[in-house]
């Protein structure tokens, strides 16, 4: 644990300096809460009651999944850290560490996630308390049910981001990938829209993939649209998924290893 | 006329420079296609589920994105890089656009063509053909016209916004959170139309940040859609208005910031 509360105390470090960044950091979130808040308002002015969730839940669902993008947006995370690395050829530094390099990254990217947290979702979730009708969890046991799913989903999102990374290490740049995987990830991932809103096949193929972890089944169990034994299948889902996925990882990072070639220096 | 012949041959070594990777080039152009045809779906499924957003229907949101891709396109193409002067700054490296007898901002610009933007053209003119034939759209020689001359004053209003920004980091030499900050409002007005935000938010994307005039006035200008804006309506025809302007208020910037500019020395 020592380890994991030390990358959080580095990012504390290397952040403080810009605090006008700061400050334009926490506006965008804002401004995307804000924007949520609105689409759905407008949407359930049309359609009121749609697909048997309340405005105020869907209100909650859409600012929350912006306050949590601050910490699970895939577009940060070990594959950057891992492709930056590969680039500049400062990866040898890495694997001469006397640390397990999959848990090397695990701890460096849960620290920076828990510093984004606490410096950005955090306050983020306060103001949207505040100003945007964000609700609190439907009580203690439901709570407690999201702080494990949300935890999890960290594990599902972290796990493929590594294998991402792996690809860097192969393709020397995973930069214009990262674009696709962003869109597609997010959109699995019912960042913005719920599953339940997405039609036939394309809610079917949501409801297999891995990405739902992220996003979809935190937030659904905090609004209380998964409650119950309902969440404890979704919470074994996210189970299954980092059971599949942490093994490939390390089995993947292996192999690769083992044929891996530093440019530069 | 010696400038722009510089430019073009500095823009021609550019592209020379990176087709050199052509495997980054295709990946490049279908991540965003793939990107925005999630983007469009994920639009697609809130609209279809709910009829409309705020009068808008589904082909009519696909123009405004459309429509705001293609103008975005020119600027990812030729003047994408605004957003890497921080860099320059922070490392010193901007020095060498001074050293050089030619101007600085020729330089600057000559220095990088981002092939991406390709992706947006093929996305942009896609979207915008569709539209226009599920709109059943028949358009004269007048709204052909327009369409060309709103896109580019979209492509300059996007160019002048991040002209703007990029010459605040003279002073401030972190400059990425502006960026942020422009990117989520572009997005935002890309996606969506922005009657829906409530007055203030379109105060600000009309007044203070004026991203609206890249899509959604040309827009309810072309879909005829001006007297369901109400008041707003007339804003349709100012973009190339509003383009000039900014674009004058960027050079009067950059050149003051250029005037404070004094190396990092690192």
């Amino acid at each position: 644990m020592r380890l994991f509360w030390s990358f959080t105390r580095q990012s504390f470090h290397s952040s403080a300096i810009y605090r006008f960044d700061f400050w334009l950091q926490l506006f965008s979130v804002f401004l995307m809460m804000y924007s949520v808040f609105w689409i759905w308002t407008i949407l359930y002015h049309q359609r009121p009651g749609a697909f048997g969730i309340s405005l105020e839940q869907m209100i909650t669902y859409g600012v929350l999944g912006m306050a949590l993008d601050t910490i699970f947006h895939p577009g940060r995370g070990p594959q950057m850290y891992i492709a930056q690395q590969i680039r500049s050829g400062a990866i040898d530094t890495d694997l001469m560490k006397p640390l397990d390099f999959h848990l090397h990254m695990l701890a460096r990217h849960f620290g920076e996630t828990l510093f984004r947290f606490s410096t950005l979702a955090l306050p983020s979730l306060i103001i949207g308390y505040l100003f945007l009708d964000l609700q609190l969890p439907a009580g203690w046991a439901q709570g407690l049910l999201f702080v494990i799913s949300l935890l999890l989903g960290f594990m599902v999102l972290f796990s493929l981001n590594f294998l991402l990374g792996l690809l860097a290490v192969v393709t020397l740049d995973i930069r214009s990938i990262t674009w696709a995987y962003n869109g597609i990830v997010r959109f699995f991932a019912g960042q913005m829209v719920p599953l339940w809103v997405f039609p036939g096949f394309i809610g079917a193929l949501a409801a297999v993939l891995p990405f739902k972890s992220i996003f979809y089944i935190p937030l659904s169990i905090y609004i209380g649209r998964l409650s119950g034994s309902e969440a404890w299948q979704a919470i074994g889902f996210q189970l299954v998924w980092i059971c599949v996925l942490i093994p490939l990882g390390r089995l993947a990072w292996g192999r690769i290893h083992s044929r891996l070639v530093v440019q530069g220096g | 006329m010696d400038t722009l012949r510089i430019y073009l041959k500095l823009i021609g070594i550019s592209m020379r420079s990176r087709l050199q990777y052509r495997a980054d080039f295709v990946t490049g152009i279908i991540s965003v296609i793939v990107l925005n045809a999630v983007n469009l779906t994920l639009i697609g499924i809130l609209v279809n589920r709910f009829v409309h957003l705020n009068g808008w229907g589904l082909w009519e949101m696909v123009f405004l994105y459309s429509f705001w891709v293609m103008s975005h396109s020119l600027y990812s193409l030729l003047f994408w890089h605004f957003n890497t002067m921080e860099d320059h700054i922070v490392q010193g490296t901007f020095d060498q656009f001074l050293l050089r007898p030619i101007g600085t901002l020729v330089q600057f610009l000559g220095r990088e063509i981002q092939y991406i933007g390709i992706g947006d053209v093929i996305v942009g003119a896609t979207g915008l053909t569709l539209a226009y034939s599920h709109l059943h759209l028949d358009w004269g020689i007048y709204e052909y016209t327009w369409l060309v001359v709103s896109v580019l004053s979209g492509t300059l209003v996007e160019t002048a916004i991040a002209w703007i920004i990029s010459s605040l980091s003279f002073w401030t030499t972190r400059s990425m959170s502006a960026f942020f900050v422009m990117m989520r409002l572009n997005a935002l007005t890309q996606q969506y139309p922005i009657d829906i935000f409530g007055t203030w938010f379109r105060v600000v994307v009309t007044g203070l940040i004026p991203v609206a005039f890249i899509n959604y006035y040309p827009s309810l200008l072309l879909l005829g859609k001006t007297e369901q804006a109400g008041s707003w309506g007339w804003l349709g025809m100012m973009s190339p208005v509003v383009a000039v302007l900014l674009l004058g208020i960027a050079l009067l910037v950059w050149n003051r910031a250029l005037r404070r500019y004094s190396s990092t020395g690192s």
